[in-house]
């Protein structure tokens, strides 16, 4: 049975699910304290994303941080949900940035952002271009392709040839949001649970550590702790 | 018509920690003292407070306490055939914003420069002779000279509240401190800090490979502290939250713990903030300054506040481009070599090693910024320029500084940088590496300069500054021999993987990847006009009652993080204004 | 509080054979206690200095108003009553007040016009103030402090609680101990130390307990339960004497760094005691504060060892603290940071742990000690309570003038989480406090709401 397009996968989604309700129905215990259960992603209403761009970014984070393996994936985390918000906000409008003419966007990379695009519009503008593409050369869009389609896909879209240069960084631009979304804090939407820190074993904003300094080459064992007190 | 405000004795431009210091300084003296801060007030509660600053995101990837570029930024060129494009998003470099400035998102690495680091020229001249000086290296003495400036950096030390231990106490050499350290008249103000195991494997590997390990200095508190103003700070708990984060914990060397609320209780002290300084103002004669004119955010209008003494205490970056604008000495040309303003401009050299072991277990979020264990066996007082082929030097340190996943994630280099491999490549490594860094000095050349762009402006429609700047050869071969000394000692350490990073030869610069935020230059100081801003006491040559604090000053970068120096020289510009020039204002040279 | 609705009734029982002796017996006002020359004139600010000692300006001065214009709610069970203006203003202020008038409101509680003042206004305490500092008090509030002319809100009490005269018996029984101060040890340092207490600091009208009638137990040394603990405004105000109190257990160089700066090597003055330091104790000199130590020190029998000099070190360095025996267990746990911990000392590590530290020993003059802290095991709780939601600020002092602020955890702990960590403070290192309740905490939540507001308004006047 194929997922639906645009879908995440069913494991994945299984898995969030399943989460989220064990982590409801606890009492107030010392390993597990959320906020109330979010609205699940296939209900979930962008703010930013237009229904086409909420399944790309669906499908592409899904293979970016995949849900296979160990660990979570972009999709159990809510990473779009991340994307869609800092796309909506102050990042997603460049708003802290010096964004005057004259612009340079063939520049050399190097010398860092020159388009006169903001974030939001990249991701605007360059996901039908990524998408025609894909329709071109897969003859279907990228979000129906299978996962191994889908990679080969975006490793295309890393090499940028068929961006013009004022959308050429959106692949690295994803990626970042992606890892963003995967590891901030869950106040940003994404790091449900805070599945991803309770996987590499980073402790969040717990802040207290002075008693471990001289422990050396001892792992430290408490789970993490969020912002706004979720324990995990 | 700009709206005028009641004269002022002193004026002082921006307060971060060098306008914090005068200002604290000069007002013991009585006289009746403004600030100005273009920024935001912020205080370690509630700007500062735990749990909402330990948000990587806001603050660490988003830049939530630096200046915004919309604001004010620069364009940057490589060299003279580039055009100069803006900064448009920070990377490189990250000036504060705001009370207390970059001083209350810094890491708190606190060091002295050496004595032979202050008079550079001399040191190479009366060792090797001048012939070893590169073509285009600007390579000058500091007009003062280390023992000159001991009481000061020892002053600084003891209101910034350093933690570390003396390795050279009057001479005498002490063990566990640097031994290659200029003498100190007293030992740091507090004990070191204990350190974390990657230190401690680093020191273990150097001590037995022959070099002389020691606990870095740092602007973190090991203990409670009170300094001489009455300023406290709590010992540090290893948050892992210190460059680009305020301290929540009053745990850093922060002009918030160390000297604002004590400034506050001053009554002839103010200040203001969301006031951004225009220009100076200068005498019809030119001769002195009559005060600055200002942009008040709050009001909406410009602003002339007269004042007798203008002290220039923004960033490095802007305290030049204020001057540029201001017409305040000569501006730098790099083709006749003349003129002053822009001048020098320099950075820092830096490189590093990571090394990955499988099975051992680092706890990387534990940790500040000043973290672990340092080596100064390759500083520039140890290298033979001769032999090698360079002027310059580095110190190493090895101290994990936090664990904050979204950038401090190194992963062996043929990993996977997304997908499946990736993941595992996190789920592998995440808490099992460590690095050591090497800190490099970086010359003032006579192409890398600051001046005006002709193209792009700021909000108030004046031009940005521009940035010329690039690598060069002499920086690069030293920071190739650090990455020889560093490979050897990697293999003494036998990790599972390792890999160096380290500036290649030909490098061009970079600006998108974070480097560090020692901009330094631009308002040299020098013994004679022709060759600089500003004289031994940073008063302005030519305009004796303007004078210019920070890094501006650096004749050309030292090895160390600037703040140990900038402190030092802005203690001792307090003492010459306060016992030199307020009972007779001239020029002090 | 309720005490004194106890009082109110005892005294309406007895209210007809008073009232009698009221009516026909004239209030007699205790006389100077001292007859000064003539031409007697106060030291150059010795008059606003007494002011400073006897805290005038913490019930005279409103919130954001001028200086001892008065005005400022006072809330009590029985309505809220309101200071009044004890400036020169000669309609709204005092400054009609001859001098006997001044001491009557000193001395015996009784206005200018006869009535009697409300006994929120400590003249059991200020009754012992020489005759010199009563002088210099008037002229420093006849002629240093500016007339205000604004009127301000008339307290007006229910029945039977707006009859003055009701006072008049109270005052019978409170006012026994004789006007002026009775200096007995012999040693200028412990008997300037006993008046600062026991007159102008006028510590016994939150340290000593209430009796029945609510007054004072004890207002001089040798009197009742003096400074034997009492409460105020829901916090508790410790005991000064006994073994466990605070003098004995510091030493008298730390006892006088608390009343100066509001901190030491202990604690933090947090509530109204943080109001006493800002207002009043900062401003007296290093060496009154001294005396006040060594006093408190002295009193039930301490060996007093007087510091060497009062001048400041340039810097101070004090080492992090390890847990004492007591709290090895509790530190053990927290330093293992096991997965499973329990949910109380689990809320620590993620709240407290930073800046009180796994040993619960915080860090000298500025983190404080919450292992046998008396405010954390109180049976006033909701100091604890209302600290862990709302957070606490230690003022600016002029030789420590860093605004000390623990920011809140309203937003971030709910009830049941509050109630688990402040059980666990109270049992953690060896303290030994009963439980704190969900529904308390919800209670305390409730009725600190308006405390709840960015505590950057106080950091930043």
């Amino acid at each position: 049975m194929t997922d639906l397009p645009g879908r995440p996968s069913r494991r994945g989604f299984l898995k969030a699910s399943a989460a989220g309700v064990a982590m409801a129905l606890l009492p107030l215990s010392a390993k597990a304290q959320q906020a109330a259960a979010p609205v699940p992603l296939e209900q979930y209403q962008p703010v930013f994303f237009t229904p086409a761009e909420w399944a790309f970014v669906m499908a592409a984070t899904a293979r970016l941080i995949p849900s296979e393996g160990d660990g979570p994936g972009a999709i159990e985390t809510r990473v779009p949900v991340f994307i869609d918000l800092q796309l909506a906000g102050e990042f997603g409008q460049a708003a802290d940035w010096y964004m005057e003419g004259p612009f340079a966007p063939a520049a050399d990379p190097l010398l860092g952002w020159q388009t006169p695009l903001t974030p939001a519009e990249v991701y605007r503008q360059a996901i039908p271009v990524f998408d025609a593409w894909c329709a071109q050369t897969y003859n279907a869009a990228f979000t129906a392709l299978d996962p191994a389609r889908q990679d080969e896909a975006l490793a295309a879209l890393e090499e940028a040839a068929m961006l013009a240069p004022e959308i050429r960084d959106f692949f690295s631009i994803l990626l970042d949001n992606t890892k963003e979304g995967y590891f901030s804090d869950p106040i940003y939407g994404g790091n449900h649970g805070m599945q991803a820190w309770v996987y590499i074993g980073f402790p969040g904003a717990r802040g207290a550590f002075l008693e471990w300094v001289e422990r050396h080459d001892v792992p430290y064992p408490l789970g993490p702790v969020s912002i706004s007190g979720e324990r995990a | 018509m700009a709206r005028q405000e009641p004269r002022k004795d002193v004026v002082i431009v921006g307060l971060g920690w060098t306008g914090s210091i005068l200002g604290m300084e000069l007002s013991q003296e009585g006289l009746d003292i403004v600030a100005l801060e273009r920024g935001a007030d912020q205080d370690t509660v509630p700007e500062f407070k735990y749990p909402d600053m330990l948000d990587e995101l806001r603050y660490g990837v988003r830049l939530g306490l630096v200046l915004k570029p919309r604001n004010q930024t620069l364009t940057i060129r490589r060299g003279p055939d580039e055009v100069a494009l803006p900064f448009r998003s920070f990377g490189s470099f990250l000036p504060g914003n705001g009370v207390g400035g970059a001083g209350a998102h810094w890491n708190g690495l606190n060091w002295r420069p050496q004595p032979e680091e202050l008079k550079l020229r001399s040191h190479v001249r009366d060792n090797w002779g001048e012939q070893i000086i590169p073509e285009g290296m600007l390579l000058g003495d500091y007009p003062v000279s280390y023992d000159e400036l001991e009481p000061f950096f020892d002053r600084f030390e003891h209101v910034a509240g350093i933690s570390g231990q003396a390795g050279n106490l009057n001479g005498q050499i002490i063990p566990g401190g640097n031994p290659f350290e200029g003498r100190r008249s007293r030992d740091y103000p507090m004990p070191a800090l204990p350190v974390t195991y990657d230190a401690r494997k680093f020191a273990e590997a150097a001590a037995a490979m022959g070099y002389h390990p020691f606990k870095a200095p740092s602007g973190i508190a090991s203990t409670a502290y009170v300094n001489p103003y009455g300023m406290q700070m709590g010992p540090c708990t290893f948050c892992g939250f210190c460059e680009r984060y305020g301290c929540f914990q009053y745990s850093k060397s922060a002009p918030q713990t160390m000297i604002l609320d004590a400034l506050r209780r001053q009554p002839n002290f103010s200040y203001r903030t969301g006031a951004e300084v225009l220009r100076v103002e200068k005498a019809p004669d030119g001769k002195t300054a009559t005060g600055v004119t200002y942009w008040d955010h709050a009001a909406g209008e410009e602003v002339f506040q007269p004042a007798d003494l203008v002290i220039l205490a923004a960033y490095q970056l802007f305290n030049v481009h204020l001057m540029l604008l201001s017409g305040i000495g000569q501006p730098y040309d790099p083709v006749t070599g003349e003129g002053v303003t822009g001048k020098s401009y320099a950075y820092q050299m830096n490189g590093s090693a990571t090394l990955f072991y499988r099975d051992e277990v680092f706890n990387p979020f534990v940790g500040h910024g000043s973290n672990g264990m340092s080596i100064d066996d390759f500083g520039m007082n140890q290298i033979d320029f001769g032999r090698e082929g360079f002027i310059g030097g580095a110190y190493w340190r090895s101290g994990q500084t936090n664990g904050q996943p979204i950038r401090s994630m190194p992963l062996p280099r043929d990993s996977a940088e997304w997908g499946a491999g990736w993941k595992k490549a996190v789920g592998d490594w995440y808490g099992h590496v460590m690095s050591i860094g090497s800190h490099g000095s970086h010359m003032a050349y006579r192409g890398n300069h600051l001046d005006l762009d002709p193209t792009y402006r700021d909000r108030f429609g004046r031009p940005l500054m521009r940035m010329t700047f690039n690598w060069q050869e002499n920086d690069l071969r030293m920071n190739q021999f650090m990455r020889a000394r560093m490979a050897e000692v990697v293999a003494f350490m036998k990790p599972d993987l390792s890999q160096l990073s380290f500036k290649d030869l030909g490098a061009r610069y970079d600006i998108r990847p974070y480097q560090t935020t020692h901009n330094t230059g631009g308002h040299i100081m020098s013994e004679n006009p022709a060759e600089g801003v500003v004289n031994r006491y940073s008063q302005v040559w030519g305009m004796h009652n303007v004078f210019a604090t920070g890094a501006g000053n650096f004749v050309q970068n030292t090895q160390y993080n600037p703040t140990g120096l900038v402190g030092g020289l802005a203690y001792h510009t307090a003492d010459a204004i306060r016992r030199q020039y307020l009972s007779n204002p001239r020029p002090l040279v | 509080m309720r005490t004194f609705l106890r009082i109110v009734a005892l005294l309406a029982l007895t209210g007809v054979i008073v009232l009698l002796a009221m009516i026909f017996v004239p209030v007699r006002l205790t006389p100077a206690v001292a007859a000064l020359p003539a031409d007697w004139r106060p030291a150059e600010g010795q008059g606003e200095y007494v002011m400073r000692a006897g805290d005038c300006a913490a019930c005279h001065t409103a919130e954001d108003g001028r200086p001892f214009a008065g005005g400022r709610p006072i809330e009590s069970p029985m309505g809220t009553i309101y200071s009044t203006n004890i400036t020169p203003d000669p309609d709204q202020g005092i400054g009609r007040y001859t001098l006997d008038q001044f001491r009557a409101a000193l001395y015996d509680g009784i206005r200018g016009d006869g009535a009697h003042l409300y006994p929120a206004m400590p003249y059991e305490n200020y009754r012992m103030l020489t005759e010199e500092d009563v002088r210099a008090l008037y002229d420093y509030f006849m002629n240093e402090v500016p007339p205000v002319a604004d009127p301000i809100p008339a307290t007006d009490l229910a029945f039977p609680f707006n009859q003055r005269w009701g006072i008049r018996a109270w005052n019978w029984l409170a006012l026994r101990h004789p006007a002026g101060f009775t200096p007995v040890y012999g040693d200028e340092v412990l008997d300037r130390g006993k008046y600062l207490v026991e007159a102008p600091g006028h510590c016994g009208a939150c340290h000593s307990p209430r009796n029945l009638l609510m007054m004072q137990d004890g207002v001089t040394l040798d009197g009742g339960r003096f400074l034997q603990g009492g409460a105020i405004a829901g916090w508790e105000a410790p005991p000064l004497s006994g073994p466990a109190s605070a003098p004995q257990r510091w030493d008298i160089p730390d006892m006088a760094r608390y009343l100066g700066t509001g901190r030491n090597n202990h604690s933090t003055a947090n509530g109204e005691m943080g109001l006493v330091v800002e207002e009043s104790m900062q401003h007296l000199t290093p060496d009154d504060r001294i005396a006040i130590a060594a006093f408190l020190k002295g009193m039930p029998g301490g060996e007093v060892v007087l510091p060497a000099t009062t001048e400041p070190s340039e810097t101070v360095v004090i080492p992090h603290q390890p847990a004492g025996d007591a709290g090895k267990e509790t530190e053990a746990l927290l330093v293992s940071a096991p997965a499973d911990m329990a949910i109380g000392p689990r809320l620590y590590a993620d709240n407290c742990m930073a800046c009180h530290f796994a040993s619960g020993t915080g860090a000298a003059q500025i983190f404080p000690k919450l292992a046998g802290n008396t405010l954390v095991q109180s049976d006033e709780t909701m100091p604890l309570i209302s600290i862990i939601l709302n957070g606490a600020h230690v003022p600016s002092t002029a030789q420590r003038p860093m605004q000390l602020v623990m920011q809140g955890y309203r937003d971030r702990l709910n009830d049941q989480e509050v109630a688990e960590l402040a059980t666990f403070l109270r049992s953690a290192w060896g303290n030994d406090a009963g439980p704190i309740t969900t529904e308390r905490v919800a209670e305390v939540r409730a009725e600190t709401a308006e405390d709840a507001g960015d505590p950057d308004d106080t950091a930043r006047d």
